[in-house]
């Protein structure tokens, strides 16, 4: 009861405070909202003469409405009264039209009167271009509109009359000019040839003109081609040129069509107007078919082309299906000239068509505006070369050119191979230089026809040619195999002396075959570089020649020049081949007997022994001698990367033999110490006569050796997994304790304790 | 750049007219163009397939018909890995000269190029070799056969992507490391570094 009563006590309190708070917020409240009335009564006058100034506003509102309705009436007003006006202005404007119309159309009423009467004259006044001006101006106008015209007036008889007598007119002059151009081309007057050709176009004779024109000029060149044609073929034997006189000849009569385009392009486009040089150029073309056609035939037939390449195709086959028997052959020397005249004319060939494609085309450029037009004309352009007698001839002398070529090429390689000769003081023989002489001159001579196709081809005999034929025949050579030295004199001179009893060899005989190892090893290194720089110097050429190859085209060419990098790949195999030829006559023989004396010294020494030992010819010392011995019968006569490659090998089979041997020895702790030494001797002897470090082909011996130079088992530790000294071993646990056990004064149980 | 693991070159040969170019272009376009002109010398397309969730781009040579190209188109056999050789069903003569092919391809390509014997225009109705004709032709010959329409689009898909899984095969079999020093054998198809040659 008690303790209720105490809460209510409470409660009551608390209630009290919450009305004195209560209170004193309404009380601020109070006097907040005091102070707000208070400010707005201060107001009440500002507000007031605020009101009284607006209302005497009212009556000027009103006025300026008024006002504003009033202009809206008038600026309605003028709106439909210009409207009013334009419509005139219009009707004005047709009007207008329709008068000027009218005039075109009396002018042309006008005008053909004059001309009727002055195509008369003219004509008969012998002058054509007047006539052929009327008649121009007559062709100018709207047939059909005179024809309207004719049926508007009263006069009608005059104006049909004056009309007849054009039509007539422009046929007489058609007719005359026609033949006064065939006069004046069967008399040769130059001059009344471009007089009347200028004519043609203002009687609408466009296409005739052209046609005439071309006519003649084709018979000026089939002159000129004919004559060049003639001394050409009695060239003599002796002159300078006889080597190339047809492609001369074709020379001669590409530069004269040239010339031909050139000089009458600037009359064709006066006369004729732009467009029209296409039509121009296809009557021409027939000349140039012709005269190629003839120049080629005439070529083959001195040059003897079809019995060269049916002798060629002949020996090819003879020589795959390998019967042996001899043919008469053809020297590719004797081809070589012939070849680079082919390549020549193959190139003027191409040379003109490209001039004639950029003619036609910039012609059109300027001539013709609608795109459909232009594409239509261009595929007719495409069409006449595509089929023209100068790209079927062009094609020929290409197919020529590749199978001579590639004849040049195969016999030029075989003959270097065949007269290979090694000079005393150089690494390797002639055939190398001459190899490469031979393929790049035929690859530059096929950049020099100016066909991608050409260069592609030629490329990719370039790679068959090396990657068969030449490096077949090294791989040959290292197949004789490298006569291995002998191991002692008492050997040598007895294998020596059954040799040459039984004939079997001369003495010097294994001198020559180990040169002739070393010199075919030494040519696969170098042909390896002169590979790259081959590739090297005709892409840039190719880049030269050919500036702007598409993607289509670029990707042809690299997918062939990838094939010279497969010859690389041939080469090294050749190399490798080598090497592990030299390894298994020329280094295990000798180094695994160096390495085994290795056994003849006890590592388990005292004090004395080991001063002994340091003091005399130790293990490795010999080994040192012996082996630059070895070296230094290499070091001059291989290239640098064989030599190097060749050191490689042989470390690998000395460090191998090495550990071997070590693994067959007792150590004690001065053994150790001698083998560290020995082991750090060795790889620095290898290490100073190569560019590469033989740290690396070390490392097993050296951490073998390290283990044995301990003073104690437990100094393992300080190398093994998280010490701070730890090194990356290329030893296994088991290895490591293999190795330990070596050591004759460690306890095995201790090794065995070891936790590695 | 390039994320294909293959290269395969595939060289068309065959007489003018066959439709080699056409082959080529509506596998690798999808197109079929009509009158189209006289291959020069040789063309050369590129079409990336996946075989087998493997990238294999095929470089396809479309080489022209006509004896005048000939020097050109020979020296593209050496590197093939795949040629398909092409005759007009309807037209005896281009059959009759498959075996003037063979010669030039024995003497040309290497003796492990995958060959594949294939009539086209198989759309038209004037048949004048009959499928199984050219099928103990191609048995013979120890070719594949398939007869195709380059008009319909009827397996030039399938004869593509089967001489692409073959190579394939082929070119795991053989990229099987096998050195030896003392008996390399020259074997061009895979030594060719050009070839089956692993890029990436």
């Amino acid at each position: 009861m008690s303790e209720a009563a105490l809460a209510d006590s409470t409660s009551y309190a608390d209630i009290e405070r919450q009305c004195q708070e209560e209170l004193k917020k309404l009380k601020v409240d109070e006097d907040t909202l005091l102070a707000d009335l208070n400010a707005m009564l201060n107001q009440r006058t500002y507000i007031e003469d605020k009101i009284k100034g607006l209302s005497r506003l009212i009556p000027t509102l009103k006025v300026m409405k008024h006002e504003a309705e009033e202009l809206v009436s008038t600026i309605n007003g003028i709106s439909e009264s210009s409207e009013k006006i334009s419509s005139k202005i219009r009707q004005l404007d047709s009007a207008r039209g329709h008068v000027d119309e009218c005039l075109v159309r009396v002018n042309d009423l006008i005008d053909l009167e004059i001309c009727s009467q002055g195509v008369q004259q003219a004509i008969l006044d012998l002058d054509y271009e007047k006539g052929a001006a009327h008649v121009h101006r007559f062709l100018s106008m709207d047939q059909s509109l005179l024809k309207k015209t004719a049926n508007d007036m009263n006069n009608m008889s005059n104006m049909l009359k004056s009309v007849r007598t054009l039509q007539e007119a422009a046929a007489q002059l058609r007719a005359i000019v026609a033949h006064k151009f065939n006069e004046a081309v069967e008399s040769e007057d130059l001059g009344s040839v471009e007089r009347f050709f200028k004519v043609f176009p203002l009687l609408g004779m466009h296409e005739e003109g052209i046609k005439n024109f071309c006519t003649f000029l084709r018979t000026k060149v089939a002159l000129t081609a004919d004559k060049n044609l003639k001394s050409a073929i009695s060239t003599s034997l002796t002159d300078k040129r006889y080597a190339i006189v047809y492609a001369d000849t074709l020379t001669l009569l590409f530069e004269g069509l040239a010339r031909v385009i050139d000089t009458h392009q600037p009359l064709l486009e006066t006369y004729y107007g732009p467009g029209r040089l296409l039509s121009a150029v296809s009557i021409l073309q027939q000349e140039c078919d012709k005269q190629v056609k003839r120049v080629v035939q005439e070529w083959s037939k001195t040059r003897q082309i079809q019995k060269k390449i049916q002798q060629i195709s002949e020996h090819s086959r003879i020589t795959s299906s390998a019967s042996g028997s001899k043919l008469e052959k053809s020297d590719p020397k004797d081809l070589d000239i012939l070849i680079g005249e082919i390549s020549l004319m193959h190139f003027r060939c191409e040379l003109y068509i490209k001039f004639i494609e950029r003619k036609a085309l910039a012609d059109m450029e300027i001539g013709i505006s609608e795109a459909e037009q232009k594409n239509k004309l261009s595929k007719v352009l495409e069409q006449l070369i595509l089929n023209s007698e100068l790209s079927q001839s062009k094609h020929e002398l290409l197919s020529h050119y590749l199978r001579l070529e590639q004849y040049f090429m195969e016999e030029s390689v075989a003959k270097a191979v065949n007269i290979d000769t090694v000079e005393l003081s150089f690494q390797t023989s002639s055939m190398v230089d001459d190899t490469f002489f031979i393929v790049r001159k035929c690859i530059r001579r096929s950049i020099s026809t100016g066909s991608l196709d050409g260069i592609c081809v030629t490329i990719n005999n370039a790679c068959r040619v090396l990657e068969n034929d030449y490096c077949d025949v090294l791989k040959a050579r290292l197949k004789q195999g490298y006569p291995s030295g002998y191991l002692d004199l008492t050997q040598a001179y007895n294998v020596l002396q059954n040799s040459i009893q039984q004939g079997r060899l001369q003495p010097g005989d294994t001198e020559q075959s180990r040169t002739a190892f070393i010199v075919a090893l030494n040519n696969a290194d170098s042909s390896t570089e002169y590979i790259t720089a081959l590739v090297d110097s005709i892409i840039k050429e190719i880049e030269g020649a050919c500036p702007n190859m598409n993607s289509k085209e670029r990707g042809k060419l690299e997918s062939c020049l990838s094939g010279i990098s497969a010859v690389s790949a041939r080469l090294a195999e050749v190399i490798e081949y080598g090497i592990q030829q030299l390894k298994s006559t020329a280094i295990k023989p000798r180094i695994n007997p160096w390495m085994d004396t290795f056994l003849n010294f006890s590592h388990q020494l005292t004090e004395d022994e080991l001063s002994a030992y340091e003091a005399g010819e130790s293990f490795v010392q010999t080994l040192i001698m012996n082996l630059e011995t070895l070296l230094s019968s290499f070091r001059d006569i291989l290239t640098s990367n064989n030599y190097d490659h060749f050191i490689k090998v042989l470390t690998l089979e000395v460090t191998q033999r090495f550990e071997k041997v070590v693994m067959k020895t007792q150590f004690n702790r001065l053994g150790g110490l001698v083998l560290d030494k020995e082991v750090r001797s060795l790889a620095g002897y290898i290490t100073s006569g190569t560019y590469w470090s033989a740290r690396d082909q070390f490392a097993r011996l050296t951490q073998i050796a390290t283990i044995l130079n301990f003073d104690q088992i437990e100094e393992i530790n300080d190398y093994w997994g998280n010490a701070d000294d730890a090194i990356t071993w290329r030893l296994t646990p088991t290895e490591v304790k293999t190795v330990l056990n070596l050591r004759s004064d460690f306890r095995s149980e201790d090794i065995k304790r070891l936790r590695l | 750049m390039d994320d294909y693991k293959f290269l395969f070159k595939v060289v068309l040969v065959g007489n003018a007219g066959v439709g080699k170019t056409c082959l080529v272009r509506r596998f690798t376009q999808g197109l079929f163009p009509p009158g189209q002109g006289a291959t020069i010398g040789v063309d050369f397309m590129i079409k990336t397939v996946e075989v087998g969730n493997e990238k294999v781009k095929l470089q396809i040579w479309d080489t022209a018909g006509q004896e005048r190209f000939r020097s050109i188109t020979q020296s593209y056999y050496r590197s093939a890995h795949a040629l398909i050789l092409v005759y007009d069903i309807s037209c005896q003569p281009t059959f009759d000269c498959l075996p003037d092919w063979l010669r030039e391809i024995e003497e040309y390509a290497s003796s492990k190029v995958l060959r594949v014997l294939v009539g086209n225009k198989i759309d038209r109705d004037d048949r004048e070799i009959p499928t199984q004709v050219g099928e103990e032709f191609a048995e013979r010959h120890n070719m594949y056969f398939l007869e195709t329409s380059a008009k319909e689009s009827d397996n030039v898909e399938r004869l593509f992507m089967q001489i692409a899984e073959d190579l394939m095969k082929q070119a795991r079999m053989t990229n099987v490391p096998r050195y030896d020093p003392n008996n390399y054998n020259v074997d061009p198809a895979s030594q060719d570094s050009g070839c089956c040659s692993r890029l990436n």
